[in-house]
């Protein structure tokens, strides 16, 4: 919004700005139920675990902006907590990340071995085929 | 400090297992697990005591440091957790698949389920339950066999959908509150002036717990995962048995939390009751031996939610006895039902025939831990259901669902007895560490029976009598219902269509996406309208 506002200037706008509404906060929402269209409609196997990825970024987006004040300085060295960011959510979301890592790591590493029973990367087409082997 | 051991203790042993490959691994297992068990009973002792004991790391100040609660529940189950793991150990430990890897990853899950247990932080949870996950996924698919992959993958990614819920729903919390704590949140909830500002958060984290401990239109995941067919039986054993408890546990926590401003059991009454019957059916219809024990662990789930959502105090504290005593029995069928798999090499009920002819001591327990789960007089299972129908006293309808559902336990665990019937010439020998194994797991389920009122009334401070005239009519409803059950299997199953269709009912990954969606937004419309 920062780059937005140095080109047209929007200081006219009072409360109530439509702008207001493209937030980290709102954007992460609307990308955690596109991650979530990803996994209703998609038959593909990759493409539910890139839809997971996108939820996963989503909610990172989404902790890291949800107690965001302008003009606060990033928690790094010796800020007080008067005129830092909430350090919380960041330290949450190392963690969250490296979590995410970890869990698409083995969601792929299952794929590759689902994928060389099966042939496939289609989930109708793998139940299909199960059925066929019992 | 005690209580990070609980957590630490079983991967500490985990990782030492796996580093020194030394030959005779599962005895250094054994013993650990004994010392983690004797560590989880001196908390109990200590809970019981002096009341629960918080201890923190890293800062004194509560807000911020990573704390550990053991209270009166929580202290409890981590007990049943060590001492089933215990048991499986004892009853695995000829197997040749009991490997470092595989005792790595089981003691590695023994250490997170007490996490769950005992965490008091929201994120903690979050970290706990997905790396759980993870763990169950590989576990479930250990012997590489081509059906399992396709479980433990629809496992793991239903999942972790779950848990991004869950994650979004700490995200709203966080925003709230300002804090994690499940104990700060809990007292800073009359602060709260609009009760509507909790309605998506409490959503969020309803779905996905909902899903971990199978509630009615999110169960689909669990039979597969509990079931599936090349699954080692101490894994379906504890997953059946324990692992859904977690789940469980964390939704009378949630509930406890957020009860000051939503108090939802009516909903969760109505959702009890429905997966207890929808499980049941699931669970008649079924001809695979493991599917219909994990199709009737998601009835027992309904049954339990029932409990707990009655609003009486009886039918809750016979809620949390009953958690412990499905653990218990439920464990016990999953490993009586493994020794016959692998006897008959078959998981087809039709084709297993004369169970009690040829190996005597596995029907006995088996007919106990049947016994205890259709609540037969005198077995544990009994004195909890018998608590659970005590506080529907003020209704006769729900004295009639209560019935009803036992009733359909009772159908599906004479179909399930079918197999110890007919004639068998050989013998089978039952290994020395099985046998102790199930004989104590069969014996505290008629152990629990027997002096169960002073079980509960030790472990709740409580003074219930159970009269002998209670007694007699229990027996009598019991034999009622039995006779039903049998007259219902022996003339009418076999007529009914509606159960082969029923059989043919598998959802698809993006169904099950479907119906926590569906979850999802039809709890939120309730909440939104009721609150």
């Amino acid at each position: 919004m920062g780059l937005l506002s140095s080109f047209i200037d929007l200081s006219y706008l009072k409360v109530g700005d439509p702008l207001d509404f493209i937030s980290g906060e709102n954007i992460g929402l609307v990308l955690f139920f596109i991650g979530i269209y990803g996994l209703l409609a998609r038959r593909n196997i990759i493409k539910t675990v890139i839809s997971l990825g996108i939820i996963q970024s989503a909610i990172i987006l989404f902790f890291l902006t949800i107690n965001y004040e302008p003009n606060r300085l990033p928690p790094l060295g010796d800020v007080t907590t008067a005129t830092s960011v909430d350090p919380i959510p960041q330290a949450l979301m190392i963690t969250a990340i490296v979590i995410g890592v970890a869990v698409t790591a083995v969601s792929l590493t299952m794929f590759i071995s689902l994928y060389h029973h099966y042939g496939t990367t289609n989930w109708l087409k793998v139940i299909n085929k199960r059925r066929d082997d019992t | 400090m005690f209580l990070f051991w609980l957590i630490l203790l079983p991967i500490v042993f985990a990782l030492l297992g796996y580093l020194i490959q030394r030959k005779n691994l599962q005895l250094l297992m054994v013993i650990a697990q004994l010392i983690i068990f004797g560590i989880a009973v001196y908390s109990y002792i200590m809970v019981y005591r002096y009341g629960a004991v918080r201890a923190t790391l890293g800062y004194d100040n509560s807000f911020i440091a990573i704390s550990l609660v053991a209270d009166q529940i929580g202290s409890l189950f981590v007990m049943l957790s060590c001492f089933l793991f215990l048991m499986m150990l004892i009853y695995n430990y000829h197997k040749h698949y009991m490997n470092q890897l595989f005792l790595f990853l089981f003691m590695v899950l023994q250490g997170l389920i007490n996490g769950i247990f005992l965490s008091n932080d929201f994120f903690d949870l979050y970290a706990l339950l997905e790396v759980a996950t993870v763990t169950v996924a590989v576990l479930i698919m250990f012997k590489k066999d081509s059906q399992s992959i396709y479980d433990g993958m629809v496992y793991l990614l239903t999942n972790l959908v779950a848990m991004t819920f869950f994650l979004l729903g700490i995200g709203y919390l966080y925003k709230i509150f300002g804090h994690l704590d499940f104990e700060t949140i809990k007292s800073l909830m009359p602060e709260i002036k609009n009760p509507r500002t909790l309605i998506l958060p409490y959503t969020l984290l309803i779905t996905s717990i909902g899903l971990k401990s199978a509630i009615m239109p999110l169960f689909s995941w669990l039979p597969r995962a509990h079931g599936t067919p090349s699954a080692p039986s101490i894994v379906s054993a504890i997953l059946s048995g324990l692992y859904v408890k977690g789940g469980l546990y964390l939704l009378i926590r949630f509930q406890d939390t957020f009860s000051y401003h939503l108090d939802t059991s009516k909903v969760f009454l109505v959702m009890g009751f429905l997966t207890a019957v929808i499980g049941f059916i699931f669970a008649l219809s079924q001809t695979d031996i493991k599917l219909i024990l994990a199709y009737h662990t998601v009835s027992q789930i309904g049954l339990i939610i029932f409990g707990l959502s009655m609003g009486s105090e009886y039918s809750y504290y016979g809620a949390i006895y009953h958690i412990i005593n499905h653990a218990i029995f439920k464990s016990t069928l999953f490993l009586t039902a493994g020794i016959i798999i692998e006897e008959y090499q078959t998981r087809d009920i039709r084709q297993i025939r004369g169970v009690f002819k040829r190996m005597p001591y596995i029907a006995v327990i088996m007919i106990i831990a049947i016994m205890g789960i259709t609540g037969a007089p005198l077995f544990n299972g009994s004195v909890s259901k018998y608590l659970i129908q005590k506080g529907t006293t003020y209704s006769n309808t729900l004295e009639f669902a209560l019935i009803v559902i036992n009733l359909g336990t009772i159908i599906s665990f004479v179909k399930y007895a079918t197999m110890l019937f007919g004639d068998h010439e050989e013998r089978y020998k039952v290994r020395l560490n099985q046998k102790i194994a199930l004989g104590l797991l069969a014996s505290i389920t008629f152990i629990g029976g027997l002096f169960g009122q002073h079980f509960v009334n030790f472990i709740f401070h409580q003074h219930i009598q159970i009269t002998p005239v209670s007694w007699l009519n229990k027996t009598i409803v019991y034999t009622i219902s039995l006779t039903i059950g049998i007259l219902f299997y022996k003339y009418l199953y076999k007529k009914i269509r509606f159960f082969h269709t029923m059989r043919e009912i598998e959802l698809t990954f993006n169904e099950i996406i479907y119906s926590i969606i569906f979850f999802f937004s039809g709890f939120l419309g309730y909440m939104m309208i009721a609150f």
